[in-house]
């Protein structure tokens, strides 16, 4: 092949046909990152090409296994980049709904607001690095990274959806719960060892709270695999397009589950463990500056994926069941993150309207409310697919 | 398409989402400031000098729900199983899991039942 103009070197060929792609059907960030590097990596092979004719680094730069593999690090980019902003986002929509439910404005300058997101990220990134002196240094740490370092996994396992994933896993559903549900254990082992008696009381109550929401929370995934046959998160959407959305038979189990995937994520009225009016800062009180900022920033992430998981589980996903505009062709992913966003604004309200639970009450609020609920809930949905409606 | 192949996207983006708090605490140590004192090092305790350590026997007082919690969570395990293999199931099996879970909830109902008298 003869190399002269720069468009020799920059071709977009079709993604599919490079013999390494790493999926089973089209992956549109993939797509994107491949376009990128084709750009990128095409420019910088007709430099070197220009410079020094004939060399085997150029050829090297645009052949399908170092493409294939820079094409994964910009995908991890891309992925990363798109749940962090989406994040941010919720975020800003918190401050400035929560804001308007307490009669003042929230967050105004820039953008609206959302720059103050940014502005707390970078003070939080100057600020000084104190570690007290009896804290135990290898729980400390790692524990932390291991909290920030799950959430954020699962909020990138989140499909957005059937063309925006990592992996289309046919047990997707249980993987990320399964994931969601290690928190509260690294919050034990970090409340102890910080040698606090905060974060201790704190640690102790995340695990309480984990006790009373997760068998819950378990029955009612076990209710929607139940109706959909399948924990392939495509094809729980998939199911939902084909009959209805699942909030309408299992409008129990929605109420239930939401209340309990704001318990998963710790936030108000479920956030005992970390209860700033009791407890100081709960499990967080020794950890300051940038590791605090992270673990906020975590905790946001949390709140992404629990509204993602009832978005997925009963809000019907990235489809919608009648759409003029042709959205479910062109443009599902946005579809998905505005269920989301409105999923986290009743969030919020909730957040605003309710006082926060007291650590005697979170056991019997799951194990005598949550629980009776979703059997109930697995129940009418077990005489539906005996009755034959689904 | 192997099983293998099909996960190395989620290696690579586990890369950055379990590397990402590390590699953020650790940049950040360029521009923050570093004047350590001896008050920071003290543990926090609203302001008064720490009394004792943290590391104590504490009495939690869920251990009946957390006992419960572990034979629950086994159960809702096998539900699961049951509910993603519905479709292919006799009815038979269907009434044994019902006959199953049921005998479960009734034995929470009981536990919970006397948790209210024994209190541990």
């Amino acid at each position: 092949m003869v190399y002269s103009s720069i468009l020799d070197w920059i071709h977009f060929p079709d993604v599919m046909s490079n013999m390494y792609y790493p999926f089973d059907v089209y992956n549109l960030p993939y797509d994107i990152s491949y376009k990128l590097w084709e750009l990128l990596g095409g420019t910088i092979a007709w430099l070197i090409n220009l410079l020094l004719p004939g060399n085997p680094v150029s050829t090297w730069l645009i052949c399908d296994e170092v493409v294939n593999m820079f094409a994964l690090i910009i995908f991890m980019i891309v992925i990363f980049l798109v749940v962090f902003i989406a994040t941010l986002i919720s975020l800003w929509e918190e401050r400035k709904v929560l804001g308007r439910l307490m009669d003042r404005r929230g967050t105004m300058i820039g953008m609206k607001g959302f720059l103050q997101c940014v502005a707390d990220g970078l003070k939080t990134f100057m600020k000084e690095n104190t570690m007290p002196k009896k804290v135990d240094k290898m729980t400390y740490m790692w524990t932390l990274s291991l909290v920030i370092g799950t959430s954020v996994l699962i909020a990138c396992m989140i499909p957005l959806s059937q063309r925006w994933f990592v992996v289309d896993y046919s047990t997707g559903l249980l993987i990320i719960m399964a994931l969601f549900a290690l928190a509260p254990f690294f919050i034990l082992v970090s409340g102890w060892g910080q040698n606090n008696k905060y974060s201790l009381i704190g640690g102790m109550r995340a695990a309480e709270l984990m006790i009373s929401y997760e068998v819950p929370i378990l029955i009612m995934i076990a209710t929607t695999a139940l109706m959909a046959g399948s924990f392939n998160i495509g094809d729980i959407v998939n199911a939902q397009f084909n009959s209805t959305w699942y909030f309408i038979p299992q409008i129990v189990g929605f109420i239930t589950f939401f209340f309990c995937a704001t318990a998963e994520s710790e936030r108000t009225p479920f956030d005992i463990a970390e209860a700033e009016a009791e407890l100081v800062e709960g499990w967080q009180t020794e950890y300051a500056g940038m590791k605090w900022g992270l673990i906020m920033l975590g905790d946001y992430f949390r709140g992404y994926v629990a509204c993602a998981m009832i978005t997925i589980m009963y809000l019907g996903g990235w489809l919608l069941p009648w759409d003029p505009l042709q959205i479910n062709t062109y443009l599902p992913e946005l579809t998905f993150l505005i269920k989301t966003w409105f999923v986290f604004f009743m969030m919020i309200i909730l957040r605003g309207a309710i006082a926060r639970v007291r650590p005697d009450q979170i056991l019997n609020i799951g194990w005598k409310v949550f629980m009776p609920l979703s059997v109930v809930n697995l129940a009418i949905v077990l005489m539906l697919k005996i009755g034959g409606v689904y | 398409m192997s099983l293998i192949v099909s996960y190395i996207p989620l290696v690579v983006v586990g890369i950055i989402a379990l590397g990402f708090a590390p590699l953020a605490w650790w940049a950040s140590r360029f521009i923050r400031p570093y004047k350590p004192t001896e008050w920071m090092e003290t543990t926090y305790e609203c302001g008064s000098d720490p009394i004792g350590e943290a590391h104590v026997q504490f009495r939690f007082q869920y251990y009946a729900f957390a006992i419960i919690f572990v034979v629950f969570d086994l159960v809702a395990t096998f539900l699961m199983i049951w509910a993603v293999a519905y479709g292919g199931l006799s009815t038979m099996a269907t009434v044994w899991m019902l006959l199953f879970f049921g005998m479960s909830i009734l034995g929470v109902t009981y536990a919970l039942k006397k948790e209210e008298t024994v209190w541990i």
